[in-house]
């Protein structure tokens, strides 16, 4: 379910599609299977420098290609399609598999559960290339988890840009941190409006 | 302070009962075990920790990953010995547990004690070594007990196949007179990466004056460095006594009184405090205010006080003068009574000993009338 780039980019501003980076939460994003540990943060960053590979990449350690890549966002967002720059010499991944709103997902975990949705990469080093998702899965993803489970045969996977188009809804699908219980109700936590002005009073009963 | 969740493999197979650490391997391992508990919940009160045994009817997790420390020593005491380890289950299954910790933000890490031999050939633990860090598992190794040819070569090839930007290590203890325990505080087992100890660490090698943390314990940090600073500053009010003795000795007839001074140069109280309480003395009052009050020996209390009130002045002349000559250290050095408070105060030499005397006596040249009066005073306790 690949779509082609097809018009050029002077008469449109792609950057602004692909914004969904800024709301990713870059702290809590993690992967396994990474040479360097926190290098995976390098591959969220804005679509016009998605082709600059000077800097840090994800790749994963020698000998094993799978990469799994954890990314929660600070508000719920709907993702529309997905980019993957990848790199030569059969580094590039080659599947994807995405699982949604879960995490604590490892390896075991991402092999026996069924994906949301799964994709055959191809070989996208100029970026032009987006997938697209089933929309309706995607409307409020926390967070999102991309397993790449295999490359096109070199002894690495390497991954320069990963980018999502979509937008934020600027809700927050929140657990309940703290609750706080009590044993017996505070007077001055439920004031009236009347007694807002006067403070508490007990009433004789006469 | 990473927060972390732990999860130990302890060996309790039949090479356990060897004495070879005392009281018995199991035992050593058993403190260990409770020692690394401790450090780990105290670096960061969320820290988990869980323990497995490998060896008995098989592999048996004990308690999952958790906060409460009594739970830990508690299931701790019914672990019986017996079996062989199997160390590449245990491993597996101490990964299954840290999979199903409830607080998915801590890292995770294993520790496995290998104290019987390893049954498991190189390349089977180099998989579970790679899967381990494929998980981003770090694995802690503590090698001890029984030492067998291979051992040490397959425990190493575990570690590098694990091993992700030194978050594992290994640690090799033969058995020696220290405890295990005592061992592992100073290895990377207990002090994370970096080395920084948050444990105030008996066997030394800490960053602080004290052996203690101000942060963690300011109190006991504080009483130390005062003691510390009253001991120094006791011990420069004895070199100023003796060299003040060797003014008096030359010009003041008070052998009596000298005497007794040497005695009380010894011994660790502040007379010079009481003595000299209202001198107005600069350094003495610098020194003195350093002193605690009320901080006593009992035993020369009762014996100078009678001389306290006359000894002021002359105390104060004396120290005067001593502080105006350039201290001469071989004149210091001729004072017998000096030479032998200060032997006197060493640990293990009695300044009764024949030897010594013969010592101080071929040193100085003194009269026997005075080695004599050295008899005479009360033997001095070594402190």
């Amino acid at each position: 379910m690949a779509c082609l780039h097809d018009h050029s980019c002077e008469d449109h501003d792609c950057s602004s599609n692909w914004s969904l980076y800024k709301h990713i939460d870059l702290s809590k994003v993690s992967a396994l299977n990474e040479a360097v540990r926190g290098s995976v943060k390098s591959v969220f960053k804005a679509w016009e420098q998605r082709l600059d590979s000077s800097g840090e990449h994800l790749e994963s350690n020698e000998g094993d290609p799978e990469l799994l890549v954890y990314i929660p966002f600070t508000s719920d967002v709907k993702i529309k399609s997905i980019s993957i720059i990848g790199d030569a010499d059969g580094t590039s991944p080659s599947k994807m598999r995405v699982f949604t709103n879960r995490d604590g997902i490892d390896f075991s975990d991402a092999h026996s559960m069924q994906a949301v949705q799964e994709w055959d990469l191809v070989e996208n080093l100029q970026g032009v290339l987006e997938y697209q998702t089933r929309y309706a899965k995607f409307q409020s993803v926390s967070s999102i988890t991309l397993h790449f489970p295999d490359n096109f045969g070199g002894d690495t996977s390497r991954i320069h840009y990963i980018g999502f188009k979509g937008e934020a809804t600027q809700l927050k699908r929140d657990v309940v941190a703290t609750i706080v219980y009590e044993l017996r109700p505070n007077p001055s936590d439920h004031k009236t409006r009347a007694e807002q002005d006067r403070p508490f009073q007990m009433w004789n009963g006469e | 302070m990473v927060l972390e969740a732990t999860m130990i493999c302890i060996d309790n197979s039949e090479w356990m009962r060897n004495g070879d650490y005392s009281p018995c391997r199991f035992q050593a391992q058993a403190d260990a075990v409770n020692l690394i508990c401790g450090a780990k919940t105290q670096s960061n009160p969320e820290n988990t920790v869980g323990i497995l045994t490998m060896a008995g009817r098989g592999v048996r997790v004990l308690t999952t990953p958790t906060t409460d420390l009594g739970k830990i020593l508690a299931c701790m005491h019914d672990v019986e010995m017996g079996g062989e380890m199997n160390m590449a289950a245990g491993i597996q299954v101490a990964q299954l547990a840290l999979k199903h910790r409830q607080n998915k933000n801590q890292q995770q890490r294993i520790i496995v004690f290998a104290g019987s031999p390893v049954k498991y050939d190189k390349r089977v633990l180099e998989v579970i070594g790679k899967t381990l860090k494929k998980n981003s598992v770090a694995l802690d190794i503590v090698n001890f007990g029984e030492e067998d040819g291979r051992k040490p070569e397959k425990l190493e090839a575990l570690l590098s196949a694990v091993n992700n930007n030194d978050s594992s290590h290994i640690v090799h203890i033969p058995p020696g007179p220290n405890a295990l325990s005592d061992v592992l505080i100073s290895t990377p087992v207990l002090n994370g990466e970096g080395g920084g100890s948050d444990l105030p660490a008996a066997a030394g090698g800490n960053d602080f004056d004290f052996g203690v943390d101000p942060n963690l314990d300011p109190e006991l940090a504080l009483a130390l460095r005062v003691s510390m600073e009253e001991e120094r500053a006791r011990q420069e009010a004895a070199a100023k006594r003796a060299a003040e003795e060797s003014a008096r000795q030359e010009k003041v007839e008070e052998p009596s009184s000298n005497s007794q001074d040497a005695t009380m140069v010894d011994s660790a109280d502040d007379r010079a405090s009481e003595a000299s309480g209202n001198n107005t003395d600069p350094v003495q009052a610098i020194t003195l205010s350093m002193q605690t009050p009320g901080h006593n020996d009992p035993s020369v209390h009762d014996v100078d006080m009678s001389e306290a009130t006359h000894e002021e002045e002359e105390l104060a002349i004396a120290l005067q003068m001593s502080m105006k000559d350039e201290s001469d250290m071989s004149k210091v050095l001729e004072d017998q009574s000096f030479v032998s408070s200060v032997l006197a105060s060493l640990p293990g030499v009695d300044p009764n000993d024949p030897s010594v005397k013969d010592l101080l006596a071929s040193l100085q040249g003194q009269s026997e009338s005075e080695q004599k009066k050295k008899e005479d005073e009360p033997p001095n306790d070594e402190k």
